[in-house]
C-alpha cells in the first residue's frame, strides 16, 4: 500500500489517539488484574481465618473423640449458605470429623493429610450446584489434637474485584477521554505553531523568480527537524544563483565582444562605395547593432539592481531624448514632437533607464508609424510620459504579450528584434511605475508610462 | 587638421585612419596610453579621439593627463563600456563627447566636425554647411558663394546651428545666446526668427533646411537631393 497520510499534523494526531487508546485499555488490563490479586490474596486471608475460626470449634467429647461444636453465630452463617461456603475436618488419623457437605467430604477424605503451611487449591463444577470453589487446606492445632482443615468459597462471588473497578470507573477513568483530547488537542497545536515556520519559508520561496533570485528561505525559527531542509534548499538556491550569475555575465560578456568586430565592419562598409545591395547590407548591420546594444542593455538590467532612488526630472530626459533621436525621425521622412509640461517634472527613479526606456519607445513608435506624420512624446505634470505614434495600433489580443522579450507582432514591417518594449517593461517595473497601451484618437498606439512623484 | 586616434584595436584604427584621411585629416595613431601621452606631448593635435579599453592602463587616465598638462584639445571617447557611470566619468574627466561602440562612421565624423566647428576649434572660424558659408570673426555670410545680409540676431541663430550642423539645437540654448547679444529687449520670439531665417535661405536658394522640433529646439539638415 503506498497510502500514506501526507498531514504531518493529522497523521501525529492519529498516532497519538491510537497510542492513548492502547495505553488506557493496557491500564484497565491492569487495573483488573491487580484488583483481581488483592481480591484474591483478600479471600485467601479469609479462608485461613475461617480454618482457624473451624479448628478452634473442635473439642473432645465423652469418649475422647473429637467434635465440632460452632458457636450460633457461625452455625447459623454456614446453615444460611451451605453451598456457598463449604469446609471437612479430619483428625490426625484422617478421619472425617465434620463436613458441611456430603460432597466436600467424601473429597477431603481422599486427600492426604493436610500440611501446616496452607495449601490453596480451586474446584470447578464441584457439587450439587456445579460452582467452582476456591479453598485452602491446612493443618491446624485443636484442642482435639492436629486437625486437617478445609475450607472453601464458591467463587463467581467476585464482589470485591467489582466494587474496585467500579470505584475505578467513577473516581479515575473518567477523567482518561477528556485529558486525551486535550492532549490531542495540545499536539495539534503545538504541531502547528512548530510548523508555521515552514509556512513562512513556503512564502517566501514562492516569491523567488530570476528577478529575485537573491532571495533566502528564512532559517531563523523553523524547527531543528526541517532545519537541514531549509539550509539545503537555500545553498541549492546559492548554487542557481551563480550559474544565473555566469550565464548573465556570458550574454553580458559575449554582447561587449560582439561589438568590436561589428564596429569594424560597420567603419569598413561606411569606407565602400556601391549599389543598392550595399545599402541593404549597411542597413542589415545597423539592426545588428542595434540588437547587440539591445541586448547589452538586457543583461545589464539583469544583472544590475537598478538603483531607482535619485530624483528624476521627466521633461528634462524627454527633452534630451526627443532632440537625441530628432535626426532618427528626420531621416525616416517622420517629424517628433514633445508636448506637455515645460517645467521640469521631478519623479524618483534613475535617469539613464527611464531615458533609455522612453528611447525604446520612441523607437517603436517611428518604426511602426507612416512616413509624414508624426510621434508626439507628452510629459504629464503628475509624473507621466506618453508616446503616441500614427501607426496600425497594437491590437487588444496582442497587447498582453508585446512586453515578452523576442515577441514581434505578425506582419509588421518593422524588423527589431523585440526586445526594445521587453527592456521597456524592465525598467518600469525597477522602477514601481505602469505603463498601459492605449488606442490613439483617431489612429496608432500610445503608450503611458506613469512613475511615482518624487 | 590633425587628428590623434588612441586606439589598441589595430584593424579599427585603420580604418579609422584611411576614412577620416580620405575627408581631410591627418590622422597619427597610438595604440597605448603611453604613445598617447607622449604624442599629445610633441604635436598639438586639433581633436583626439581617444578609446577608453586600452592595454597599458584606462583611457581615463590619459584625459586626465592631458587636462592636467593644460591641453584643451577637444577630446572624444571611443568606449565598448556603455555603463553610464562610465560616461559620466569620463566626460567629467574632461572629455567633450562620447561614442559608444559599434558607432557609425557617419556619426563619428559629424561629431568631430562639430567639435572642431566649437569657438575656438580649428573649423570654428569659418563654418560651412551646405552651399553656406559663414565668417563667424568677420560676420560675412555666402549662400552659393553670393554674399548675403541677415539680422544680428538672426546671423546668431543660424551660427550656432551651423556649429551643430545636423545636430538639435535646443530652443533654450538659442535664448541664451540672444539674449546676450544687448542690451535692448527681443519683442520677437524664436519662432519669429526662424520663420524669417527660413524665409531668407529660401530666397537666397540655400540648401539648407531648418526643421523645427516642436517643444525642443531645430535641426539645421541639408535639402534632399
Amino acid at each position: 500500500m503506498n497510502y500514506r497520510i501526507k498531514s504531518l499534523q493529522l497523521r501525529l494526531t492519529l498516532e497519538l489517539a491510537a497510542l492513548f487508546f492502547v495505553a488506557s485499555c493496557l491500564a484497565v488490563v491492569g487495573l483488573i488484574y491487580s484488583a483481581s490479586l488483592t481480591a484474591g490474596s483478600l479471600a485467601d486471608r479469609e479462608l485461613g481465618l475461617r480454618a482457624e475460626d473451624l479448628a478452634r470449634s473442635v473439642s473432645l467429647d465423652e469418649n475422647k473423640k473429637p467434635r465440632l461444636d460452632l458457636p450460633s453465630s457461625l452455625k447459623q452463617a454456614y446453615s444460611a449458605a451451605v453451598q456457598q461456603s463449604v469446609f471437612a475436618i479430619r483428625d490426625k488419623d484422617g478421619h472425617i470429623v465434620e463436613a458441611s457437605t456430603p460432597e466436600i467430604g467424601a473429597m477431603a477424605a481422599r486427600w492426604p493429610p493436610a500440611d501446616s503451611e496452607p495449601s490453596y487449591f480451586r474446584l470447578r463444577k464441584f457439587g450439587p450446584s456445579e460452582r467452582d470453589y476456591s479453598g485452602v487446606s491446612i493443618k491446624l492445632d485443636s484442642a482435639a489434637g492436629p486437625l486437617s482443615v478445609l475450607a472453601a468459597e464458591a467463587s463467581g462471588s467476585d464482589q470485591l474485584i467489582h466494587s474496585i473497578l467500579r470505584e475505578f470507573v467513577f473516581d479515575i477513568a473518567w477523567y482518561v477521554p477528556p485529558f486525551v483530547a486535550l492532549a490531542l488537542l495540545v499536539a495539534a497545536f503545538s504541531v502547528r505553531r512548530s510548523l508555521l515556520p515552514i509556512r513562512a519559508a513556503s512564502a517566501q520561496a514562492s516569491a523567488i523568480e530570476p528577478a529575485s533570485i537573491g532571495l533566502r528561505l528564512p532559517e531563523a525559527d523553523v524547527p531543528a527537524e526541517a532545519l537541514p531542509l531549509v539550509v539545503t534548499v537555500n545553498q541549492a538556491l546559492d548554487r542557481l544563483e551563480q550559474g544565473f550569475v555566469i550565464q548573465r555575465r556570458f550574454t553580458a560578456n559575449a554582447a561587449h565582444e560582439l561589438r568590436t568586430p561589428l564596429t569594424i565592419i560597420t567603419a569598413r562598409l561606411d569606407t565602400i562605395e556601391g549599389n543598392g545591395q550595399l545599402l541593404a547590407l549597411r542597413e542589415e548591420v545597423a539592426r545588428m547593432n542595434r540588437l547587440v546594444e539591445q541586448l547589452l542593455c538586457v543583461a545589464r538590467l539583469d544583472s544590475l539592481a537598478l538603483d531607482v532612488s535619485s530624483p528624476v526630472d521627466l521633461h528634462q530626459v524627454a527633452e534630451e531624448v526627443v532632440g537625441s533621436m530628432a535626426h532618427l525621425a528626420l531621416s525616416a521622412s517622420l517629424t517628433i514632437a514633445l508636448t506637455g509640461a515645460h517645467h521640469p517634472v521631478l519623479v524618483t527613479g534613475n535617469t539613464a533607464a527611464i531615458a533609455d526606456a522612453l528611447r525604446n519607445l520612441i523607437e517603436n513608435a517611428l518604426a511602426h508609424t507612416a512616413p509624414g506624420t508624426e510621434v508626439v512624446v507628452e510629459v504629464g505634470p503628475e509624473g507621466t510620459i506618453s508616446v503616441a505614434d500614427s501607426g496600425p495600433g497594437i491590437p487588444a489580443e496582442d497587447r498582453p504579450r508585446i512586453f515578452e522579450r523576442f515577441w514581434r507582432g505578425k506582419g509588421v514591417r518593422a524588423s527589431g528584434a523585440g526586445l526594445g518594449l521587453a527592456i521597456v517593461m524592465e525598467i518600469v517595473r525597477a522602477h514601481g511605475a505602469s505603463i498601459t497601451v492605449n488606442d490613439r484618437i483617431p489612429r496608432g498606439a500610445r503608450f503611458d508610462l506613469r512613475f511615482r512623484s518624487a | 587638421m590633425r587628428l590623434l586616434v588612441i586606439e589598441d584595436e589595430d584593424r579599427l584604427s585603420g580604418i579609422l585612419k584611411s576614412k577620416l584621411g580620405a575627408i581631410g585629416f591627418a590622422v597619427d595613431i597610438a595604440a597605448s596610453g603611453a604613445d598617447a601621452s607622449a604624442a599629445l606631448e610633441l604635436i598639438n593635435y586639433d581633436a583626439a579621439i581617444l578609446d577608453l579599453g586600452l592595454p597599458d592602463g584606462d583611457g581615463l587616465a590619459v584625459l586626465g593627463a592631458t587636462r592636467q598638462a593644460g591641453k584643451g584639445l577637444p577630446i572624444l571617447i571611443l568606449t565598448a563600456r556603455d555603463a553610464i557611470e562610465d560616461r559620466v566619468a569620463g566626460l567629467n574627466a574632461g572629455a567633450d563627447d562620447y561614442l559608444t561602440k559599434p558607432f557609425a562612421m557617419a556619426e563619428l565624423i559629424a561629431r568631430i566636425k562639430a567639435l572642431l566647428r566649437r569657438p575656438g576649434g580649428v573649423l570654428g572660424m569659418t563654418l560651412d554647411a551646405g552651399n553656406v558659408r559663414l565668417d563667424t570673426v568677420g560676420r560675412e555670410l555666402t549662400i552659393a558663394g553670393i554674399p548675403a545680409r541677415l539680422s544680428r540676431r538672426e546671423l546668431t541663430i543660424l551660427e550656432q546651428m551651423m556649429r551643430r550642423f545636423g545636430r538639435i539645437v535646443p530652443k533654450a540654448v538659442l535664448e541664451e545666446k540672444l539674449y546676450g547679444i544687448d542690451e535692448e529687449p527681443d519683442s520677437n520670439p524664436i519662432p519669429v526668427h526662424i520663420h524669417h531665417l527660413r524665409r531668407q535661405l529660401g530666397t537666397a536658394g540655400a540648401s539648407l533646411l531648418i526643421h523645427t522640433i516642436r517643444g525642443v529646439g531645430y535641426i539645421l539638415a541639408e535639402t534632399k537631393a
